[in-house]
């Protein structure tokens, strides 16, 4: 590296090879400088066969800080020279360092960093051993294979056993949580039955279940039903325990089919005997509903404003609800199940939801529901 | 600009022949290689100077794998500017 060829050695030997005078190859040699020079400001880029690309870079301003006084500082963009080897010159001078290496090691390394681009520790590490062995103990060369070993000896064994363990249990794990199997690499015929058995399992399982819920779905769905094909029958129920004591024998055979049916309907008439008549004269949601369509138990999953939409096609009229059982209600969104509620039939003028009446039972009824 | 382009500027301003500044190219830059290859330093007045650095070997890490290996050292050529046409570029 110390060594240099300088100008006159290049411009003697470049006259000599050329066989032309040491004159002529001058002009030549700072001709090309300054035309190198001249063509990278203009074109900002030069090729010169056999040898490479001489380019001019720019460097993008930055901003940095002052050290001395921590004030932010930027730094000027500039444009610098770049040189970029042909791919063959370039492949000549990596190579042409083993000329040097040689100087310090003697003979027997010669042609190892030649061989080896870029090797695994370990087979580095085993070459280094066999070459020690071979040669004995040069102290030079000593000083080199350890420093490659010792980093051999902590770093080899972790690339080696990290990705065995984590790559096998992996697909074990991810096994069972597929219920369909997904094996990518079936092992054996017998684990494979042990997995189809677990999964039908699973799978029967998972239809047990279905079946639970949707059995319990559709029962309460039919109550729901049945409920609403009710009031019918309590409306001639109450007219016939109004009227005639002996039309009591008409519900009964309806009330037969099930025992919750039974209950509800025990408890829609104790609610209708006790305030049946003297209820319907006293309240005053009498003197503004003229009829009651409907009267049902309340259900667990049921709200005043589902069972408006149920029987008037909207939400909105739910205070009409409300209004209609504020007697036994406190809290519209708190009703106990199994609360008879009363479905008034509303009049066209209660219909209009921008009314004053209905704004003013709407303003009630929702702070009743803050209660 | 490339060789060509280069070698007919030369011609017109040293008054030479464009073969014979492609036979003196041809063979500066022979010499310039054989020089580099031997690890010597070529200074080209006016200009700058071709080096050869030396890259000491080092361990590196695939990002991936994390796999470490060691990466032999190579020499690479390198230009380094005359100063005053490193400043006069600076700025253009």
């Amino acid at each position: 590296m110390a060594e240099k060829l300088s100008w006159t050695e290049l411009r003697r030997i470049l006259a000599s090879r050329a066989g032309v005078s040491e004159k002529e190859a001058n002009t030549f040699l700072t001709a090309l400088n300054a035309e190198i020079v001249e063509a990278l400001k203009t074109d900002k880029q030069v090729k010169i066969n056999g040898l490479g690309i001489f380019k001019l870079q720019a460097v993008a301003p930055r901003k940095s800080v002052n050290v001395a006084t921590g004030e932010a500082i930027t730094i000027e963009g500039y444009n610098k020279v770049a040189f970029v080897p042909e791919a063959g010159v370039k492949e000549l001078i990596e190579r042409s360092g083993e000329p040097r290496t040689e100087d310090i090691i003697p003979d027997g390394n010669t042609a190892q960093p030649e061989a080896d681009p870029i090797k695994k520790l370990g087979s580095q590490a085993e070459e280094i051993v066999d070459i020690l062995g071979e040669l004995g103990q040069s102290p030079k060369e000593e000083d080199k294979p350890e420093k490659v070993q010792e980093p051999e000896a902590v770093i080899e064994p972790e690339p080696i056993k990290e990705p065995e363990p984590v790559k096998e249990p992996e697909p074990v794990f991810y096994v069972p949580q597929s219920q369909q199997t997904q094996e990518p690499e079936p092992p054996k015929k017998k684990e494979k039955k042990h997995h189809f058995l677990r999964d039908t399992l699973i799978c029967v399982v998972i239809l047990l279940l279905l079946l639970l819920v949707g059995y319990f779905f559709l029962r309460s769905q039919l109550s729901d039903l049945i409920d609403s094909f009710l009031p019918d029958k309590t409306q001639t129920e109450q007219v016939a325990v109004a009227t005639d004591s002996t039309a009591a024998a008409i519900p009964a055979p309806i009330e037969s089919p099930t025992e919750e049916e039974l209950t509800e309907e025990q408890i829609l008439a104790e609610f209708l005997e006790a305030s049946g008549e003297t209820e319907e004269a006293e309240t005053p949601s009498d003197e503004i509903y003229e009829d009651i369509i409907a009267i049902e138990p309340m259900h667990e999953a049921s709200r005043l404003t589902w069972m408006s939409k149920r029987f008037y096609g909207t939400k909105a009229y739910w205070p009409y609800i409300y209004d209609a059982n504020k007697d036994h209600i406190s809290n519209p969104s708190k009703i106990d199940v199994g609360t008879p509620i009363r479905v008034p039939k509303l009049t066209e003028a209660q219909k209009d939801t921008t009314s004053a009446a209905y704004l003013q039972l709407l303003q009630e009824a929702e702070e009743a529901c803050k209660k | 600009m490339l060789t060509k382009e280069l070698i007919s500027r030369i011609a017109t301003a040293t008054g030479l022949s464009k073969k014979q500044v492609e036979h003196l190219m041809s063979t500066s830059n022979a010499i310039l290689r054989e020089n580099l290859m031997a690890g010597k330093a070529v200074s080209l007045q006016g200009f700058g100077a071709l080096e050869v650095k030396e890259r000491a070997p080092r361990t590196i890490v695939h990002p991936r794998t994390g796999e470490r290996t060691v990466s032999p050292g190579k020499n690479q050529l390198v230009f380094r500017p005359v100063d005053n046409l490193k400043e006069e570029l600076k700025k253009i």
